[in-house]
């Protein structure tokens, strides 16, 4: 098994430097995060409720904005970026909800739609790449359905196929098999896999200690708004175990 | 394309959102109907005041100087030529004691009058057209001071009087643009409201719409429609009420308001038309575009 040499063969996709988040309320929900993502990687962000892993990905994301510090994605820094720019960014960024965010008055077909209606594309693009995405999430069937009409795993296809269809380089998720069961996780878990073995990086914030455990892939633990512990290798248990010893 | 296809997608979802929040969108276009029914009250209002204001300016800037009988013709003029001399003077008449009398004559009212009178009693006049209503008082002067004026009456301005007129024309104009301010805040504040509550029901769509990069205006795009589309509704159902009540108005009011010269004028009512309408639609795209910038940020 080859392991990726921690400093970066690759580019760096993901920079976090020296980043402190606090609230208007005055928690302090980040506090001093150094993080960095190299290009191709498959990152999981564990640690307690509250830790700050949903804080991360709002940074991520530009929903917030650092208290200090700076934040790089794709070189750009997120704080110095115009507001105009900021659809832009979010276009080349997949991002993936533990709750799908999907609308309930539209189909499968007009949700994954939706994504590409609101930059104005024609209809023939719009048909050509929603089926390419609801391809890749096997859904290709219900296209016609509603969200109610389908499992949660089947909604969460139809949110990835939403953020797929920009065809990012770099996708982000917070939670994103929080509400389902463990085989329906497993699932949506190889989803990302392949959806990494193409290309995009991969940064999810999870609780699922199964699925960590399984796949050997990047761990990052946060704890009390601090990185503890960064394994490239890691597991679920050592990370708690490690921040079991420290306590 | 890509423009029409956003112009479309815009409308589309304004038309939804309006009648998906039907009971304030109706609420929100009685209210600015209202308001611009009130508007164009106000307009029409300002419009006879301004017809009454004119013709009694016209009146009051021709002063009549009565000529004494003693003055021989040469003095009265050598005046009138150094009057026609000065700047501030469009005109001057001469009228002379005969033509006066006849004048005098010719009202119905002032038959008997003369019916009792021997001999002229009536002055000849002078009557001076001044070009601006500021220097009818200095023009005056100048006829008071004249030594071939009459001694006892010597002319017909009433400076007192048209003060007060004037005075009293500023105050109801200012009373009009403070009336029209409070009507505009008050529907920006409505329009706003509604948009709020659009804002409001289409919360996870926006949310969506943020995710999967829509730009900033592309959000805000189909609210403003939705406050334009509230304000030109709320016009045109104020214009057919104006309109359906304005002759109806004027024919039965005529008469007890004797002092305004009430007359159905079609051209104000076209012009009316386009204020309506421009009126609403910026009342309803300015309400709608603070509301957005407020309620809608990416
Ligand atoms: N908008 C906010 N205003 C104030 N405090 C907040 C806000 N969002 C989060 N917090 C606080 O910041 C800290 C980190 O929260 P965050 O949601 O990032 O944790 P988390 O690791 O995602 O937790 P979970 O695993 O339960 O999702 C918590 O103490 C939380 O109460
Ligand atoms: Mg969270």
């Amino acid at each position: 098994m080859s392991v990726i040499a921690p400093d970066f063969s690759g580019r760096t996709v993901i920079s976090f430097q020296h980043v402190w988040k606090r609230y208007p309320n005055g928690t302090d929900a980040l506090r001093d995060i150094n993080l960095s993502v190299p290009e191709g990687d498959f990152v999981f962000l564990v640690g307690p409720s509250g830790a700050g892993k949903s804080s991360l990905v709002r940074l991520l994301i530009r929903e917030e904005r650092p208290t200090k510090g700076k934040i790089f994605v794709n070189g750009v820094e997120l704080g110095r970026m115009k507001r105009r720019k900021l659809p832009h960014f979010r276009r080349k960024v997949g991002l993936v909800f533990q709750d799908f965010k999907l609308l309930p008055q539209m189909t499968v077909h007009e949700n994954v739609a939706f994504a590409l209606r609101v930059l104005g594309e024609s209809r023939q693009v719009i048909d050509r790449r929603v089926a390419r995405a609801l391809d890749t999430v096997s859904l290709h069937g219900k296209l016609g359905k509603y969200p109610r009409e389908l499992s949660g795993g089947e909604q969460q296809r139809v949110a990835i196929a939403r953020a797929l269809v920009h065809a990012p380089r770099l996708m982000i998720a917070d939670e994103p098999t929080g509400n389902l069961d463990p085989a329906t996780a497993w699932e949506i878990m190889q989803l990302f896999l392949k959806i990494n073995a193409d290309g995009a990086t991969v940064v999810m914030a999870t609780h699922n200690r199964e699925i960590v455990d399984l796949l050997r892939r990047r761990v990052v633990v946060i704890e009390d708004g601090q990185v503890v512990r960064d394994d490239r290798a890691g597991r679920y248990h050592e990370a708690l175990q490690a921040s079991a010893l420290r306590a | 394309m890509r423009l029409f296809r956003h112009l479309l997608f815009a409308l589309n979802s304004a038309w939804q959102s309006f009648w998906r929040n039907a009971g304030v969108s109706v609420a929100a276009v009685v209210s600015i109907t209202l308001i611009l029914i009130l508007a164009g009250v106000n307009l029409l209002l300002g419009h006879a005041l301004a017809g009454v204001l004119d013709s009694y300016k016209t009146r009051v800037s021709v002063i009549s100087i009565s000529v004494s009988d003693q003055t021989p013709l040469a003095t009265v003029y050598d005046f009138k030529q150094q009057l026609e001399a000065d700047p501030r003077v469009a005109g001057v008449t001469f009228v002379t004691k005969d033509e006066e009398l006849q004048r005098f004559s010719a009202d119905p009212r002032n038959r008997d009058l003369i019916a009792n009178i021997e001999g002229n009693p009536v002055p000849a006049k002078l009557e001076v057209h001044v070009k601006n209503l500021s220097d009818v008082d200095a023009i005056n002067n100048l006829g008071r001071t004249w030594r071939g004026a009459d001694r006892t009456d010597p002319t017909d301005y009433q400076g007192d009087f048209i003060a007060r007129m004037v005075k009293l024309s500023a105050w109801l104009t200012l009373a009009g643009y403070a009336l029209m301010a409070i009507l505009v805040v008050v529907s920006v504040v409505i329009v706003m409201n509604t948009i709020r509550t659009a804002v409001y029901h289409r919360r996870q769509e926006i949310e969506v719409m943020k995710l999967v990069g829509a730009t900033e205006w592309f959000v805000r795009g189909p609210f403003v429609i939705e406050g334009v589309m509230t304000g030109v509704l709320a016009a045109s159902l104020a214009l057919g009420l104006l309109l359906g009540a304005y002759r109806p108005f004027v024919e039965r009011f005529r008469a007890d308001l004797f002092f305004i010269p009430l007359s159905y004028d079609p051209r104000f009512v076209s012009t009316l038309g386009q204020d309506l309408f421009l009126g609403g639609a910026l009342l309803g795209a300015m309400g709608s575009y603070i509301g957005v910038r407020r309620f809608v940020r990416i």
